[in-house]
């Protein structure tokens, strides 16, 4: 039982670069087997004359074969060379690195405000305490859950913004910028969450253990927070991949409504307009950031339940 | 002496005051008061320039920043008459083969180049440089043989054919200058950046991609165009210019007073703007060519000319214009902008919007038969027609326009028109397969000829609708080789009576408009004259 933890590592990690891979070429695949082609893009509804057309392919070397290109972009990412982006005529390494921070801050920021949020309604509205909190609460889940996150966006700038002038509607640096973006990508998160939550504790607290806690005369709130959280944190900790989705997507939206720079409008233009070298740099970096937050949460889950370790 | 003097009021009053309706360039005065020098302003627009280099500029919408930091040779009066800006001067020799420029003297480059004819050669050469700009080279450089100086204050352009558009190219974006320190030395040069400078009245200082632009005052600017408001350095210390794309959003940041201006003010958001005493709304009509549906001539059924005819008395224009933009649209009535000098009153009120005649004339073409669903039906096929928008190039509701031109020809003369919404790809292809019928476009050129030259000449770079008519080519060319604008604009009235009345290759809509809400304390809010765009940051001040 139990292989040496080294080798356990290393298949992890070979397992990711797979991933990676697969990743990468599934997405060069989409975008050649999608209509058109970059040349389409960089003409886009301008001017098309052959002499044009020809210039361009001689410019990216876009006469080659599929494959040879393929293989010139594997081969140039190996040595951490991203290309550079066809429609904004920069290194793909700087358009994605100078929108990564903005991101991160977001991402982070929504996604410790969103499970702090479902953590204190989970606790509060768990059980059978409060029927009636425990109604509004869910109701207001399953709303936040159903709302587009750009609704949310213009109702919060509408009032909190145009109206009373709390927050600013755009600005990267100023932290008061921040609030309003944060709140719109976190409510939805919060309401999922909290339901996973809530209902897990609810599931623990039929336990038999939980019966056992009570006897020792632990007090409901040490129960709860102790014994029943815990035991509904598993669940919801899988669901750190759909967390993650979720706040890419989001960024999209969020970044179009409040002028935000980000990754997020840097994936759409590039979608839209099939910026391969982007494209394929985004979808990398976003299968690297799930590799590391599943092989994350796989590690939390070995934190939390204690059962796991053993097998 | 072979060289004639182009004068700079070339355009016979006569001709404008039947060809123009532009309203008043610059906003009235307000509550702003007089000029005064300082502060800075932040201007929400709603699209983010994908270069910032003018030479690889293709977006009217970022028009407005360009003139910001840099300057052309030339530019547009609000006559769309040519005058000077960093020449001087220009010569054409009698064969118009011969273009002799006079540059300003005592200008200088952002990054302390001097601006002169190696400057201005340098800028050519680049442009003409393999895999540069490949647009500016393969169209508005296509006649271009070389550029010779002369002296240091002279440049001489030899073009290979009379090609009068050469002087349109002089006073574009991609024809800016930008110092050839930049040209030679810049880490990203087509995408541009506060490496890429020029003369302007502003300096860039500062590009958060994706959320706003800065630009400083550049304190030793002292060459103002003539249609500017003032001389000397801009009033502003900076601007910054912040990207907001939703309109609800830019308006909301108008409105609260988190910024001073914005631009793309669509109709639902006007009655906001009117309402509200602190703020003012003023707009005009682009150049170039109206917002038209061409008919693909190279196929069934708009190979018939009463197919044609027969779409466009099928549409009532104003009623679809009133119904989508509410009463904020210009129906247009020619290709040409109503805006353009070459525009054609006589086409006014000549055609459109009679469903009776529509009806006729598609019996007359053999449509007699009618399916289950109302559509006319000939030898057992459909009158099906189709047009493909491509969404990232879809503005102004034309989506929804497309939808109510739909509707219209459907119920009043059983045409099935399908609007299909696409990605560049799908509607690249549809160009390709040639499996469409209809085509939209419209056009910012600020000479018309321009844009006419590559929708409708038989080897234009935009001629969707495979129009190869020797009449209408020669035409185009003559248009192009004239010096003389009178005569210009008496060939173009020629060719937009054979193009619009007698061949109904296209079904004209609307004219393109940009709007500008701002705060009544902001002055000097304008439009660049001719183009119908913002102008940029350099006559706008803050009053009390």
């Amino acid at each position: 039982m139990g292989r040496p933890p080294l080798r356990s590592v290393l298949r992890r990690v070979a397992a990711g670069v797979v991933v990676l891979w697969v990743a990468a070429t599934t997405a060069y695949l989409a975008l050649l087997a999608a209509p058109g082609d970059t040349v389409d893009t960089l003409i886009g509804d301008g001017v098309d004359t052959p002499q044009i057309r020809a210039d361009i392919i001689a410019e990216w070397g876009l006469d080659r074969p599929a494959v040879v290109q393929y293989l010139d972009y594997l081969w140039r990412l190996v040595h951490g060379d991203l290309g550079r982006s066809y429609l904004l005529q920069r290194p793909v390494a700087e358009v994605i690195g100078e929108q990564l921070a903005p991101t991160l801050i977001l991402s982070v920021a929504a996604a410790t405000l969103g499970v702090l949020l479902a953590l204190i309604i989970a606790v509060v509205t768990a059980g059978d305490r409060r029927p009636w909190l425990r109604r509004l609460s869910s109701g207001t889940e399953l709303l936040l859950v159903s709302t587009p996150s750009f609704l949310i966006g213009l109702v919060l700038l509408s009032v909190l913004s145009f109206r009373f002038g709390l927050f600013p509607v755009a600005g990267g640096a100023d932290l008061r910028a921040l609030v309003l973006p944060t709140i719109t990508l976190a409510l939805p998160i919060a309401g999922l969450l909290a339901q996973v939550l809530r209902d897990g504790v609810d599931r623990a607290l039929d336990e038999p253990f939980v019966l056992t806690a009570r006897s020792r005369g632990l007090t409901e709130r040490v129960v709860l927070a102790r014994h029943a959280l815990r035991h509904a944190l598993l669940p919801a900790v899988t669901l750190a991949g759909w967390l993650f989705g979720t706040l890419l997507g989001g960024a999209v939206i969020i970044e179009q409504v409040f002028g935000r720079p980000g990754l997020g409008q840097v994936t759409l233009n590039a979608v839209t307009s099939k910026d391969m070298p982007v494209v394929l740099a985004v979808v990398t970096l976003s299968a690297a950031v799930y590799v590391v937050v599943n092989t994350a949460a796989d590690l939390v889950s070995l934190v939390i339940d204690p059962r796991l370790r053993r097998s | 002496m072979l060289a004639r003097r182009l004068s700079a009021l070339a355009i016979p009053i006569l001709l404008l005051a039947a060809g123009c309706s532009t309203t008043a360039t610059t906003a009235p005065a307000g509550a702003a008061g007089q000029p005064r020098s300082g502060g800075t302003l932040t201007w929400a627009i709603e699209t983010e320039p994908l270069t910032l280099n003018p030479h690889q500029y293709a977006q009217a919408k970022a028009r407005l920043l360009v003139w910001n930091s840099f300057e052309s040779l030339l530019t547009y009066d609000d006559q769309g008459a040519l005058v000077p800006w960093l020449a001087t001067g220009w010569q054409a020799s009698a064969d118009g083969l011969t273009y002799t420029l006079t540059l300003r003297d005592g200008v200088t480059f952002t990054d302390g180049t001097p601006f002169d004819a190696e400057a201005v050669k340098a800028n050519f050469d680049k442009l003409r440089e393999q895999g540069y700009a490949p647009g500016v080279a393969a169209v508005q450089l296509r006649n271009l043989k070389g550029v010779e100086v002369v002296d240091p204050r002279t440049v001489r352009l030899v073009l290979t054919a009379p090609d009068v558009l050469i002087l349109d190219f002089l006073a574009s974006p991609q024809g800016a200058q930008v110092s050839p320190k930049s040209l030679r030395e810049a880490a990203n040069l087509k995408a541009g950046g506060l490496d890429v400078v020029g003369t302007g009245p502003f300096i860039l200082d500062r590009y958060v991609p994706g959320q706003e632009l800065h630009y400083k005052r550049n304190p030793a600017y002292d060459w103002a165009p003539p249609t500017a408001d003032h001389t000397g350095p801009a009033h502003l210390d900076g601007i910054t210019y912040r990207f907001l794309k939703e309109s609800a959003v830019r308006i909301g940041a108008l409105t609260s007073g988190q910024v001073q201006l914005v631009e793309g003010v669509p109709a639902t958001d006007v009655p906001l703007i009117d309402g509200n005493p602190q703020l003012r709304l003023i707009r005009e009509l682009n150049s170039g060519s109206a917002f038209s549906y061409y008919f693909n001539v190279s196929r069934p059924p708009f190979d018939d000319l009463r197919v044609r005819q027969a779409f466009r008395e099928a549409v009532d224009v104003p009623t679809l214009l009133t119904s989508v933009y509410r009463d904020t649209a210009t129906r247009a009535w020619s290709l040409v902008s109503p805006a353009s000098p070459f525009y054609d009153k006589r086409l006014e009120a000549s055609y459109g919007g009679d469903a009776a005649k529509a009806n006729s004339l598609l019996d007359q073409a053999g449509w007699t038969q009618r399916d289950a669903e109302g559509y006319r039906v000939k030898d057992g096929s459909r009158l099906t027609v189709r047009l493909f928008q491509s969404a990232p190039f879809v503005r102004d509701r034309r989506d929804v326009l497309a939808q109510a031109v739909q509707a219209a020809v459907k119920q009043s003369a059983g045409i099935d028109l399908k609007v299909s919404l696409v990605d560049q790809g799908t509607a690249q292809e549809a160009f390709d397969n040639n499996s469409y019928e209809v085509f939209e476009n419209s056009r910012a050129d600020t000479d018309a000829g321009a844009a006419l030259n590559l929708l409708l000449h038989s080897g234009g770079g935009i001629n969707r609708i495979q129009v190869n008519d020797p009449g209408i080519d020669k035409l185009l060319e003559q248009g192009q080789a004239s010096a003389d604008l009178a005569e210009r604009a008496r060939i173009y009235a020629e060719l937009q009576q054979l193009v619009v009345a007698e061949q109904a290759l296209v079904l004209p809509l609307y004219a393109p408009a940009d709007q500008i809400a701002a705060s009544t304390t902001v002055g000097g809010v304008r439009f660049e004259p001719t183009a119908g765009v913002p102008a940029s940051a350099y006559d706008l001040w803050i009053g009390k």
